[in-house]
């Protein structure tokens, strides 16, 4: 056990250091790839990995599982992200969404979040700890295509790496034990709602690069927000202009 | 005598720039919200014809639905433009045959993508959120697509659009939950070419692989 802390913090220090290789990127559209070469291969293992295992048990999940019982697994798995939510809004100061997030984790926890009291009326901005060490100014560093995970830079997997380690720290052991029945249910549950966008990602000419534009749009819309798509757009607008005379 | 003449003059030359100012800056005003009003109403009417489409297609063969979409799409987006935007510098250096199959390829991408979406867009129904000038030329045109069943979670839309040589409104961009068409469909084009150092025939090449 102490083994795996010694490797676990190192693996930490040395992702934190690796992610200060780059400069921060907030204000760029495009994302600094030294590993591009590894990363391809990784993405080839994954896309055969997902075409032959995930997908076909996902595409049986969705025909054979009602979608009121999909929709439960959901709003479980979805309830069991809430206290990192809820931690990382606290460090990140943001008080509306750790008072949402905490009460609607209280109310849920009534049906161990199986049911979704608030029929999705309340919206929470879904915090984790790579955003939070994003509101900390550290730069999101290098693109990594990770083993089953997919598509991350280094700063995000420091982040589910810890937010995941933390988790497993507090809670108990049959907690534990339901975790690692978890992530495959999640990767299942994900794949799912994600079908036709994988599917259509695959199809393209470069479904690399494609799968890494789409994950670093839609991670810097969601860690920097309103702020991020306004210098896109700005820097967009130019571009765009530029191309009308 | 003399000088309140020119005090009058002084005056009433100030009047006179201030009352153009203010004509010309309601001229602007004005050009801008006919802009927004008629790409508002381009937005409108594309998602109304694409439901439609979508209604009425329902029993063609996958082809015939493909070739009616593809007129469909060719009335309402700049693809000379999106073709431009996705391959930067690299455009200029192609030949007119080249551009000419850059274009149809690129068209056939986004027809390929709307047409995996169509039929779930049947059911959804499009909310208008605000328009607004962006510069002299852009307009901007957000919505939402809401599924009232509560299946799909609600999909912010953002349409970029500009006039084009015929002074048609047309769309340059969308962006779904911020991911933008262009940035992304660029990203992957100059991916290609930067590999195979510009040669447009290897971009090419890779639009007919997957087919």
């Amino acid at each position: 056990m102490r083994n795996f802390d010694f490797v676990y913090s190192g693996i930490f220090i040395l992702l934190f250091v690796l992610s200060g290789c780059s400069n921060n990127l907030k204000t760029t559209t495009e994302n600094a790839d030294p590993f591009e070469g590894l990363n391809r291969n990784i993405f080839a293992f994954n896309k055969s990995l997902d075409q032959s295992i995930v997908s076909p048990i996902s595409s049986a999940y969705v025909n054979t599982i009602p979608y009121s019982v999909r929709k439960s697994v959901s709003n479980h798995l979805e309830w069991m992200d809430t206290p990192s939510i809820i931690v990382n809004s606290a460090l990140q100061m943001n008080l509306e969404n750790t008072i949402l997030a905490s009460a609607k984790f209280m109310l849920n926890g009534l049906s161990f979040g199986f049911y979704d009291f608030d029929n999705n009326e309340t919206k929470i901005d879904k915090k984790d700890l790579g955003s939070t060490l994003a509101k900390f100014n550290v730069p999101e560093g290098p693109f990594l295509m990770i083993p089953l995970l997919g598509p991350k830079t280094v700063r995000d997997f420091t982040g589910t790496v810890s937010d995941r380690q933390s988790l497993s720290n507090i809670s108990s052991k049959s907690l534990k034990n339901l975790s690692l029945v978890e992530i495959p249910v999640n990767l299942v549950d994900k794949r799912s709602k994600l079908a036709k966008n994988i599917d259509s990602i695959y199809k393209s000419p470069d479904p690399y690069t494609k799968m890494k534009s789409y994950y670093m749009q839609n991670r810097r819309k969601n860690v920097y927000g309103d702020e991020y798509l306004e210098v896109k757009n700005n820097k967009s607008d130019l571009e765009f202009e530029k191309l009308l005379q | 005598m003399k000088n309140s003449y020119n005090n009058l003059s002084f005056k009433k030359v100030l009047c006179i720039t201030f009352f153009l100012f203010l004509f010309f800056q309601l001229l602007t005003f004005k050009s801008y919200s006919d802009n927004i009003k008629s790409s508002e109403v381009i937005v409108q009417k594309m998602i109304a014809d694409a439901k439609q489409h979508a209604l009425k297609t329902i029993k063609l063969s996958p082809e015939e639905r493909s070739s009616k979409i593809k007129i469909l799409i060719k009335q309402f987006i700049n693809l000379d433009f999106m073709a431009r935007a996705t391959t930067g510098s690299f455009w200029k250096k192609a030949s007119n045959t080249q551009k000419e199959k850059y274009k149809s390829a690129l068209l056939k991408q986004i027809v390929n993508t709307i047409e995996e979406h169509l039929n779930t867009l049947a059911r959804l129904s499009y909310k208008p959120l605000k328009s607004e000038a962006r510069g002299k030329k852009l307009v901007y045109i957000r919505g939402i697509i809401v599924d009232h069943s509560k299946k799909i979670p609600d999909v912010n839309l953002l349409w970029k659009l500009a006039k084009d040589k015929k002074g048609n409104f047309l769309v340059l961009d969308l962006e779904i939950e911020g991911i933008s068409l262009v940035s992304s469909h660029k990203a992957e084009t100059m991916s290609i070419l930067r590999k195979n150092k510009g040669d447009f025939n290897a971009l090419l090449g890779t639009f007919t692989e997957g087919e």
